[in-house]
């Protein structure tokens, strides 16, 4: 786990948005192999795209062979209402930069079939490749996308309700009216998000200051939905001072001297770099159990050796080259005595009387 | 409907792109304020398109996007009355080709001022100049030619049902009564004032009247019937006699003050339908805003008093764009002349104010400095206020999804220590057709 602490929220929200623009540069993508960005939506993300739409208007980035998937959206509301997730993402980001119409995918609210719709969505991640790299943002109760309390970890896209208490907290952005409200979403799930080769969560503010504290001083738990980030082999959470409120001074400070060493070092906590430019791309390996693990609704309870904890793909460590195995030879072809080889025992003189009485 | 179907090569985009312009980093004229926003439009349509739905839904990008650097983007100009321009009169007796030729220099010029729709309007005249006149001034919009230049949304009569007493320049002689909607259909033209069938609107899209003259009160609802605009003004009417016009369906008052009686406190006279005391709706009214017609403060007085109806008019005559000197100009059955002296417009051999030679960007700089008015504002006066009175909101003066793409880029100057707006480009249906 890294940890990026910053004492403002617009500094964490440029380091995160540097960040993305690095990976992108250094992946180099091109139409065949475009580098996958998955999308949050919310109020943490906005300076993020503030300040990759500035870039891109200076000339710094394009977003020209980017693929982005995003992590959620409300069910039944029409899809172009002010508050839906594609009114977002088009108002903050999609209008402003050169992102191809057909790279961006955002889930359907308004699917006739919302199940299927999920497990398009999830066979369109994986037709892409896989996402390289996950951003995201917490609600005060540590969800990642729609993903609230008591979600499984082993979780993919699919129809959630959401909790009474999301539901009054959105009403503001429906009129104080909470039959406006939508009362479901569609969300990746949260092994969806494991998946992804590299997750960035950003975390501002106070009030998201005792969700960070569970993921990263805490253990995995499904009431934090965030801490499954512990089970990712590349996380990033970058956030401000306040968030860190009830982190332990010795926590930040440890992270805090990370970073300051490997700055030092001149090596910033960087990606094995099969995962920074992409080719190979190391297949994801994803254990299909049976059709009903693909469906969204969990139907089984899931063996007790979780794919959490088997998600890891080993591929992406450099693995140590083994000793060849022992294939024994006879000692007498290594010696350079002409008709040694055919000597059958290593006695030659019974060998000779042997020869001498079949010649006779 | 045909009308929405690109009906010229000319409007096909050139170089096979799909005609997508995306104007950013521009303030958009929206409501009451400037939003920094991006706009699409699209000129094939002619529209200003959904951007949010051609991404989603069409996968389209814009084919070009024009950085603004900032200025203002505002819909493009309604100019309610205007006499004629750039050296030709509407109410002048041609032959009709030589006539429309004349009609469709002056719609090329008159987009480079910012106007991108207006009201061709004839003043008091003989009939035979109506019939001969009114069909050229039409509807043309329909066309959707951007090179087309500025297009009419109907003709604007103003006359001869007028007082002879508050004729201002129109010849008294001309000037007539009507008792009965027929008198209108022998002045006008029974085709220029009632269409035959529904889907082609009449010629004539407003009429200014005297209604305190014949019956005319009694015939307004057959004027508005028709989908015609009925305007007081040339007007004695009382308070009482213009309130009835309004409650029959009067919706506008021409040139707000000139030619009508002045405020009286015991009886407050046209101005006085602009106050809340009936229960009547105000009507829309129309202000020269050229500093001869009207005192800086009285414009000020009639903003405040009803602010969503102030629209701002040139009434410029033929010699606006013209060097000074003395232009001869056709009057009824007579032929006087009209001295130009800069923008001031006397009739020969008397002090009468004959009409203006200002352009409508020049009257927004004007009310803008007069007023302390926001830019907004001023703007809505020339765009969405006229087009709410011409019953065409969501089609012209304003930026919503749907509308019309006639867009006008403003710079804001300073000119002299003072605001002043200047018309940057010009955009016709999606088309740039002018650029400073």
């Amino acid at each position: 786990m890294r940890l990026i602490i910053r004492d403002e929220s617009e500094a964490a929200s440029s380091y995160v948005a540097n960040y993305i623009i690095d990976r992108i540069q250094h992946f180099n993508p091109t139409p065949t192999h475009p580098f996958v960005l998955g999308l949050p939506t919310g109020s943490s993300p906005l300076g993020v795209y503030k300040v990759l739409v500035e870039k891109y208007k200076a000339g710094l980035i394009s977003f020209e062979n980017v693929v982005t998937f995003n992590m959620d959206e409300y069910v039944g509301i029409p899809r172009d209402h002010s508050e839906s997730y594609h009114s977002f993402m088009w108002k903050n980001f999609f209008s402003h930069v050169n992102v191809n119409p057909n790279n961006v995918h955002i889930l359907n609210g308004n699917a006739p079939n919302l199940e299927a719709e999920c497990v398009e969505y999830e066979a369109k991640i994986k037709r892409a490749g896989g996402i390289d790299l996950f951003l995201g943002g917490i609600g005060e109760d540590g969800h990642i996308a729609f993903n609230e309390p008591g979600s499984s970890l082993a979780s993919r896209t699919r129809v959630k309700t959401l909790a009474y208490d999301t539901i009054l907290a959105n009403s503001r952005f429906f009129e104080n009216d909470i039959e406006k409200v939508p009362k479901m979403a569609l969300t990746v799930g949260v092994q969806t998000v494991l998946e992804s080769r590299e997750v960035v969560v950003i975390i501002l503010g106070a009030r998201k200051a005792s969700a960070l504290q569970r993921c990263i001083e805490q253990g995995v738990n499904h009431m934090w939905t965030l801490s499954s980030l512990q089970l990712h082999p590349h996380p990033m959470i970058v956030c401000d001072e306040d968030a860190t409120l009830e982190l332990q001074v010795k926590t930040v400070k440890y992270f805090k001297s990370i970073e300051l060493v490997a700055r030092q070092q001149g090596f910033e906590q960087i990606l094995p770099s099969s995962i920074r430019t992409g080719p190979p791309i190391p297949k994801t390996v994803v254990d299909e159990v049976s059709d009903e693990v693909q469906s969204p609704t969990i139907l089984a309870p899931q063996p007790m050796t979780s794919r959490l904890l088997r998600a890891t793909p080993a591929t992406e460590y450099p693995v140590r080259s083994v000793s060849p195995d022992l294939v024994p030879d006879r000692m007498a072809d290594r010696v350079g005595v002409p008709d040694l080889a055919r000597r059958l025992t290593p006695q030659p003189e019974q060998q000779q009387q042997r020869l001498a009485s079949v010649g006779a | 409907m045909p009308h929405s179907l690109p009906s010229s090569p000319k409007s096909t985009p050139k170089n096979g792109g799909n005609g997508i312009t995306k104007f950013t980093n521009c303030r958009i004229l929206k409501d009451n304020s400037l939003v920094e926003e991006d706009l699409w439009v699209n000129s094939i349509t002619g529209k200003i398109i959904r951007s949010q739905a051609a991404f989603y839904d069409d996968f389209v990008l814009p084919n070009q996007v024009i950085n603004l650097g900032g200025r203002i983007l505002s819909p493009g100009f309604i100019e309610c009355q205007l006499n004629g321009a750039f050296g030709f009169n509407f109410s002048t007796l041609l032959e009709p080709a030589v006539y429309a030729k004349k009609v469709r220099e002056v719609n090329r010029q008159l987009v480079r001022t910012g106007v991108t729709s207006y009201l061709p309007t004839i003043t008091s005249q003989r009939s035979d100049i109506y019939k001969r006149a009114l069909p050229h001034l039409g509807p043309s919009g329909y066309r959707q030619v951007a090179e087309d230049g500025a297009e009419s949304v109907g003709a604007h009569v103003e006359g001869p049902f007028l007082s002879p007493t508050k004729n201002g320049v129109h010849n008294v002689d001309v000037l007539r009564e009507a008792d009965t909607f027929e008198d209108l259909e022998d002045c006008y033209g029974p085709t220029n004032i009632s269409s035959e069938d529904s889907y082609e609107p009449s010629p004539i899209k407003m009429v200014t009247a005297a209604p305190e003259l014949g019956r005319m009160t009694e015939l307004i609802p057959e004027v508005t019937a028709r989908g015609i605009i009925f305007s007081v003004g040339h007007s004695e009417a009382t308070y009482e006699e213009a309130s009835k016009a309004v409650a029959a369906g009067a919706t506008m008052i021409t040139h707000l003050f000139n030619a009508m009686r002045p405020l009286h406190h015991r009886n407050p006279g046209i101005f006085g339908v602009l106050g809340m005391a009936e229960s009547l709706p105000r009507p829309y009214f129309g202000i020269i805003a050229d500093g001869e017609h009207l005192h800086p403060t009285t414009i000020k007085i009639a903003f405040n008093a009803h602010p969503d109806g102030f629209i701002l008019v040139t009434d410029a005559m033929h010699m606006v764009g013209l060097p000074d000197g003395a232009y001869q100009w056709t009057n009824g059955d007579c032929t006087n002349h009209i001295v130009k002296k800069g923008p001031k417009l006397i009739l020969e051999g008397s002090d009468r104010i004959a009409g203006s030679s200002i352009t409508l960007i020049e009257c927004v700089t004007n009310f803008l400095r007069w007023s302390g008015a926001t830019i907004p504002q001023a703007l809505r006066a020339v765009t969405s206020t006229p087009a709410a009175m011409l019953g065409m909101q969501g089609v012209k003066g304003c930026l919503d999804d749907g509308a019309d793409a006639d867009l006008v880029v403003l710079s804001e100057g300073l000119g002299q220590d003072e605001a002043e707006l200047v018309i940057d480009e010009v955009w016709k249906f999606g088309t740039k057709v002018f650029s400073r």
